[in-house]
């Protein structure tokens, strides 16, 4: 036997450490051995450890609890990561374990003088309350607060596969939250009968309460029933929460999402504290815990203990600590009565039990020492016994969280003291602890009902397995009178001196709840809210009911009036970074984007795009479209094809103008406004035979206007088809006065002025590629918009760049082009409108043609708006001392408020002054009209201009 | 020219998968096939997990209206039909695309393009071949990877060999296709290609599986309809 | 929010798949007056309760359908085809959706 085993308790049977493997690390930096199977709590324990962390806001040692992974006391961090359970997660070898929350040192803590100070310092709120005024000192306290608040400290970085989980999405028949008895026998049971299942459970090894009361083999036995029907278990995978069916699970470096057809919740239920002055000692342990640490790890918990009961649960942990040799010196039972088996052997081994006792106070210096037992409420008197472990037994609380996020609802249960289930939801089953069945047998026999009814639901199973399920069930409803008796506890079992904490985990004591309440948050969700109780690390399992007690208790009312906060996701303390998942950020990149990038381009969103903003110099290439020639990657553009015999109708009814009347091979600038005759995007569209056109819409609204196309051509079943080629083709645009020099190079389309004119579609082979050339001339400068196959994009791209190299061609970016449309005064939509904004105060009343007899969309309100007196109207300007005013500069009109904004300005250095668009009052709405723009603080005197400040009667854009 | 010819690829130039960056880095052998650059394999290259393929090269055509007259086939929602080395899959009663090799694309385009021309209602076929992009997921693992970035339930009960099932992968429009047992195609948008290829791969890194070349997939000429 | 919507063509679907257009609004058969154009472009029932809406497989099939939906839930009763709401036998949704119960055509979004 090794050195460290010496330590340990005989072997228990089912214990889960491995006697020959010893492994070691360090806490503090002090090593400390434990064995293979340990986990940190019970390593430390072994070693004598009995502080584990300090509490949130007083900085009071905490020791184990739970030992289950509910409660907050022995949070640590490992090996950097903070947050970590030291009673579950296992020992490593090397692992670097360290304290949270404490400093200097976790024997030695200042901040424990909150604790001692108390007072005024403590209340419920007293952030808010204290550290108000003077309000110029809140930079000092938010420093010191920063330090003070949280637990624990997050590691300044970390590679991003560390921290962020693997999103796995998972399908099943049936999905079994809990790997209990009931928990196994209802996967394994829907399993055999042929569902998919999968069996989720927070535990490093699935069993439930059978891991450490004796049923290990068991356990064990049922694991491998259900593998072998095809279970897939899932350990140390505690659930978060039921989202609509969708149930996440994490586990480790995984977030399982799991949507099953079926869930069967066997959660089991969260063994209660008792709330008394002192509660709090490292040396008070739930007797689940006491009994985890001799089960489990073979440590002794303590050397000489009293336990305190309000049913037989405690009396089994008794009878579980003599067996490991602990002296046990009284057993205080809530109830008045005990029979049962239990209580028979103790009273035959002599153990003294009280009756209608309970723990009316824990006392010692930083650790147990000795707890006073008397009937509860007794604030003087009572028995004091010597001890170093108190076992508390405070009754159970269903954890019925996640079934209630899945619609369920609880309602009191006066005799067992605590909320159960009253109405399950469809497609949810429930089995085991959580539905009362508490009882190894009846666990499991509602376990095995449970996976019954959900197999059979889906349709799996016979006449056979449904008769057999029936049986079970009747089995079960026969077996559930032999449920022990409980005692419900009081709120607090006495009001002695000391602290008496309601909620660990936020250090919210009884008299914090008496406080709350007094400031009229007399409301348990008030009151959570306000305290804080309930969302901590344990999400309520150790404190929901308690405060719920004290609520009563406080305001007068039921339990049932009082009622539980609303349970909310996660279920289990999960970090962050487990809800990250992958990065999904879909980009779209343009075929030519390759090229881009050689080129130097600095890269942008543009929508969901990543587009060239410019190529280091957007000024040149603006000066190189106007001497020479440019080229752009407009892949972006929405293109869409429409087609069939009512196409041209089609867009009659969608857009203002009209397209029926568009001759085959020529195209046409369009607007398209809401019902509300607000515009939504623009675009142009060339015929390209009588039933077919091409639209391109914006690069931002091609999905909303494939949407919107798509969704009256629903509404109006027209004999049209619409196919969106927006990712299936490049598109670039050649402007510039050698453009068509270029093209000459390229093509053997004869792109003369005569043969090629302004605002012709024509299909042409260019550099071998198959391509539509539309002439438009969104920058000014003679332009060939270039659409083609995406595969073959690059390729017409570098024949264009070569073609072009000798006679000055230079790629350019979205900025440059912003300029250069400006210069135009071509919209932007987005930019130079916004959802207000309709064609008449966009200064395009052109567009719209209300004489078209065609009902269109937006007809209504842009025939209202017609006859309406514009307020504001979108106008060029120009700014003679150089400043470039902000986009959204205010314009102000000669005396009064400000009225209109700017939406576009730039420096152009084609004509040698700033210009800009902005909305101006309507009445300014005419060439040579000053505006004054005022922006951060300073003013400028603007003059409106109405006509292009390029090309004003597009003569260059002709030619 | 017709009034849609400028949605196909030319012949004379050699046609490129929006994958192309991803699979070069991954270090491709390429050949050029039927018009494609196509990644034919990899170093190291392994199916005994899960691997992944660019198909991106596949000829797809989109039908619209009356399916059964253009095809020739009866399609059954959601299951897709192997007739002549193409896949027809169905998206609806009036829509669907057909997948084919590139060599064929022209030809059924032609062929099918005629039988919508003649079809008793509006019918028309339409080359999307760039509008898409395509990979072929293979191994034992596939069904694990499709886990780490689609919402798509493909277990084999749920979607059988042939299942055609569009859907959202890795968050954005797409549809996947079951060629055969633990085989995958899935389409997803052309500009999406390299963000595609990047959560893949990605994927398969952390499941063991990496990209593989075309000729590393056997061949689906055996393929029939399971219980057709 | 992630429950499961049945596409007509592709059957059960995550909702992220999906987008929403709204409750069925119906666009005005004749010219509205300014007040009936008011509220067909910004007015909506907005029910707690069952109401009729518009669907589109954005991530999928690409179509658009009707649905059923208890907006307190998100129970969706049902989903059907554009056609089978409206009838086929009329030539626009529209026309048809005097008929429906609480149906009409397209309408209402990015106003």
């Amino acid at each position: 036997m090794s050195g460290v085993s010496e330590g340990r308790l005989p072997e228990q049977s089912g214990e889960r450490i491995e006697r020959d493997s010893e492994l070691s690390f360090t806490f503090d930096g002090r090593e400390v051995s434990g064995l293979e199977g340990d986990t940190i709590g019970s390593a430390l324990y072994a070693n004598g450890q009995r502080t584990f962390s300090r509490s949130f806001k007083y900085h009071r040692r905490r020791g184990l609890l739970c030992c289950a992974g509910q409660c907050p006391n022995c949070l640590v961090a490992v090996d950097g990561a903070p947050g970590v359970r030291a009673c579950t997660e296992p020992v490593r070898e090397g692992m670097k374990v360290e304290h949270m929350n404490a400093s200097p040192s976790l024997n030695f803590d200042v901040m424990r003088a909150t604790d001692l100070v108390g007072g005024p310092f403590t209340p419920p709120g007293f952030y808010y309350k204290t550290f108000i005024r003077p309000r110029r000192f809140w930079p000092l306290y938010e420093k010191v607060l920063r330090h003070a608040a949280g637990l624990g400290k997050l590691r300044k970085s970390q590679p991003e596969r560390e921290w962020r989980t693997e999103y796995r999405r998972r399908h099943a028949d049936v999905l079994v939250v809990g790997g209990g008895a009931a928990g196994l026998n209802a996967a394994a049971t829907a399993a055999e009968l042929g569902a998919d299942v999968v069996l989720a459970d927070e535990g490093p090894e699935p069993g439930g309460r059978l891991l450490a009361e004796g049923g290990v083999t068991y356990a064990r036995e049922l694991v491998e029933r259900a593998r072998r029907a095809g279970v897939e278990i899932l350990p140390n995978a505690p659930a978060l929460g039921s989202f609509d069916g969708l149930v996440p699970v994490w586990q480790g470096d995984t977030l399982h999402q799991i949507r099953a057809q079926r869930q069967i919740f066997a959660t089991g239920a969260i063994e209660q504290p008792l709330l008394f002055p002192g509660n709090d000692l490292p040396g008070v342990m739930l007797s689940g815990g006491a009994r985890r640490l001799i089960g489990m790890y073979a440590v002794q918990p303590g050397a000489r203990a009293v336990v305190a009961t309000v049913d037989d649960r405690g009396l089994h942990a008794a009878l579980a600590l003599i067996d490991a040799g602990v002296e046990v010196v009284c057993v205080a039972d809530l109830r008045e009565r005990a029979n049962g088996s239990a209580a028979g052997a103790l009273q035959r081994m002599n153990v003294e039990l009280l009756s209608g006792s309970t723990v009316l106070e824990a006392r010692g210096r930083g650790e147990l020492d000795s707890v006073v037992i008397g009937p509860p409420g007794a604030n003087e008197g009572g028995r004091t016994f010597g001890c170093d472990l108190l076992v508390v037994s405070g009754g159970s609380a269903p954890a019925t969280s996640l079934i209630a996020q899945a619609g369920g609802k609880t309602s009191y249960d006066e005799a067992r003291g605590h909320f159960a289930l009253a109405h399950v939801p469809d497609a949810v089953h429930v089995a085991g602890e959580v539905t009362g069945h508490a009882e190894l047998e009846a666990a499991e026999r509602s376990g095995m009902a449970a996976g019954a009814d959900a197999a059979h639901a889906l349709g799996f199973g016979d006449a056979q397995s449904r008769e057999r399920a029936d049986a079970e069930r009747e089995r079960l409803s026969a077996t559930r009178a032999s449920d022990s008796s409980v005692a419900v506890p009081p709120p607090v079992t006495s009001e002695r001196d000391g602290k008496c904490f309601a909620c660990l985990c936020e250090d919210v004591t009884a008299k914090d709840i008496h406080l709350s309440v007094e400031e009229g948050y007399d409301s348990i969700e008030l009151s959570k809210r306000y305290t804080t109780t309930t969302m901590g690390p344990c999400q309520g399992r150790m404190c929901q009911l308690p405060a719920v007690r004290l609520m009563a208790k406080e305001t007068g009312t039921s339990m049932a009036d009082v009622g539980t906060t609303t349970p909310r996701p996660p279920w289990h303390a999960v970090p962050l970074g487990a809800f990250a998942g992958r990065p999904f950020e879909p980009a779209k990149r343009s075929s030519i984007h390759a090229r881009h990038r050689e080129l130097g381009a600095n890269v942008m969103w543009a929508g969901d795009w990543r587009r060239a903003y410019d190529y280091g110099d957007p000024k040149a290439e603006a000066m190189a479209v106007h001497k020479a020639a440019g080229l752009i990657d407009v892949s972006t553009l929405g293109k869409l094809i429409v087609q069939g015999p009512d196409a041209g109708e089609f867009l009659d009814r969608l857009y203002p103008n009209r397209f029926s009347n568009l001759k085959p091979g020529r195209i046409r600038y369009g607007v398209i406004a809401s019902d509300a005759g607000r515009i939504m995007d623009d675009g142009t569209i060339c015929r390209l035979d009588d039933e077919s056109f091409y639209v391109t819409t914006t690069s931002s609204g091609a999905g909303a206007i494939y949407d919107w196309f798509t969704w009256w051509l629903a509404d109006w079943q027209l004999d049209v088809q619409i196919v969106d080629m927006t990712q299936g083709l490049s598109a670039v645009n050649l402007a510039g006065p050698r453009a068509r020099a270029i093209m000459g190079r390229v093509t053997e389309l004869d792109c003369s002025a005569e043969a090629f004119t302004y605002l012709d579609g024509k299909q042409a082979e260019v550099a071998g590629v198959p391509c539509l050339i539309l002439r438009i001339g969104f920058v000014g400068e003679v332009g060939y918009e270039i659409h083609c196959p995406a595969a073959q994009g690059e390729h017409l791209w570098d024949a264009l760049m070569d073609a072009g190299r000798e006679l000055g061609v230079k790629p350019f970016g979205l900025e440059p082009q912003r300029l250069l449309r400006l210069q135009k005064l071509h919209i932007l939509i987005g930019q130079d409108t916004d959802s207000e904004s309709n064609p008449f105060g966009a200064a395009m009343s052109w567009i719209v043609k209300l004489d078209k007899e065609q009902d269109f969309i937006g007809k209504w309100a842009l025939q209202h708006y017609e006859n309406e007196q514009l307020e504001t109207t979108l106008v060029g300007f120009t700014l003679q001392n150089g400043h470039v005013p902000t986009e959204g500069a205010v314009v102000m009109p000669e005396n009064g408020s400000p009225m209109g904004q700017v939406t576009s300005a730039r420096y152009s250095e084609k004509l040698g002054r700033v210009i800009g668009m902005a909305w101006v009052p309507a009445a300014l709405a005419k060439d040579g009209a000053r505006i004054t723009i005022s922006d951060e603080d300073k003013r400028f005197e603007g003059e409106v201009q109405t006509s292009p400040f390029y090309d004003p009667d597009g003569e260059i854009l002709r030619s | 020219m017709s009034s849609l010819a400028f949605l196909s690829p030319g012949s004379s130039v050699t046609s490129r998968s929006p994958m192309e960056p991803g699979a070069a880095a991954a270090g491709a052998v390429f050949e050029e096939r039927d018009g494609w650059k196509v990644a034919v394999s990899f170093p190291d290259e392994d199916l005994s997990r899960v691997g992944f393929a660019d198909m991106s090269h596949l000829g797809k055509l989109e039908i619209q209206g009356d399916v059964a007259a253009v095809t020739g086939h009866d399609l059954k929602r959601g299951s897709a039909l192997r007739a002549d080395g193409a896949w027809f899959c169905p998206y609806s009663a009036q829509r669907a695309v057909v997948l084919c090799s590139p060599a064929d694309t022209a030809s059924l385009r032609d062929r099918l393009g005629a039988a919508a021309a003649g079809a008793p209602s509006l019918s028309s076929v339409i080359d999307t071949t760039t509008a898409q992009g395509a990979l072929t997921i293979a191994g034992p693992l596939a069904g694990e990877l499709f886990a780490r970035f689609t919402a798509l339930d493909l277990r084999p009960q749920v979607t059988p060999v042939f299942g055609f099932r569009p859907g959202s992968v890795a968050r954005t429009g797409g549809a996947i296709l079951c060629e055969a047992p633990d085989r995958y195609l899935m389409l997803f948008g052309a500009a999406l290609g390299q963000y595609v290829w990047t959560v893949v791969a990605d994927a398969a890194e952390h499941l063991g599986g990496g990209p593989v070349g075309v000729d590393a997939l056997p061949s689906l000429d055996a393929a029939e309809a399971p219980d057709a | 929010m992630s429950y499961v919507l049945i596409c007509p063509n592709c059957g059960p679907r995550e909702v992220t798949d999906f987008g929403y257009g709204g409750e069925l609004n119906p666009r005005p058969k004749e010219t509205p007056s300014l007040r009936e154009l008011g509220e067909y472009n910004y007015f909506r029932r907005n029910v707690a309760g069952v109401q009729r809406e518009w669907w589109v497989h954005r991530s999928g099939c690409g179509e658009w359908f009707i649905a059923e939906r208890d907006t307190r839930t998100n129970h969706v009763h049902w989903t059907k085809p554009v056609n089978e709401v409206f009838g086929a036998e009329t030539d626009t949704a529209g026309a048809a959706a005097g008929g429906a119960d609480g149906g009409g055509a397209a309408g209402g979004h990015g106003v």
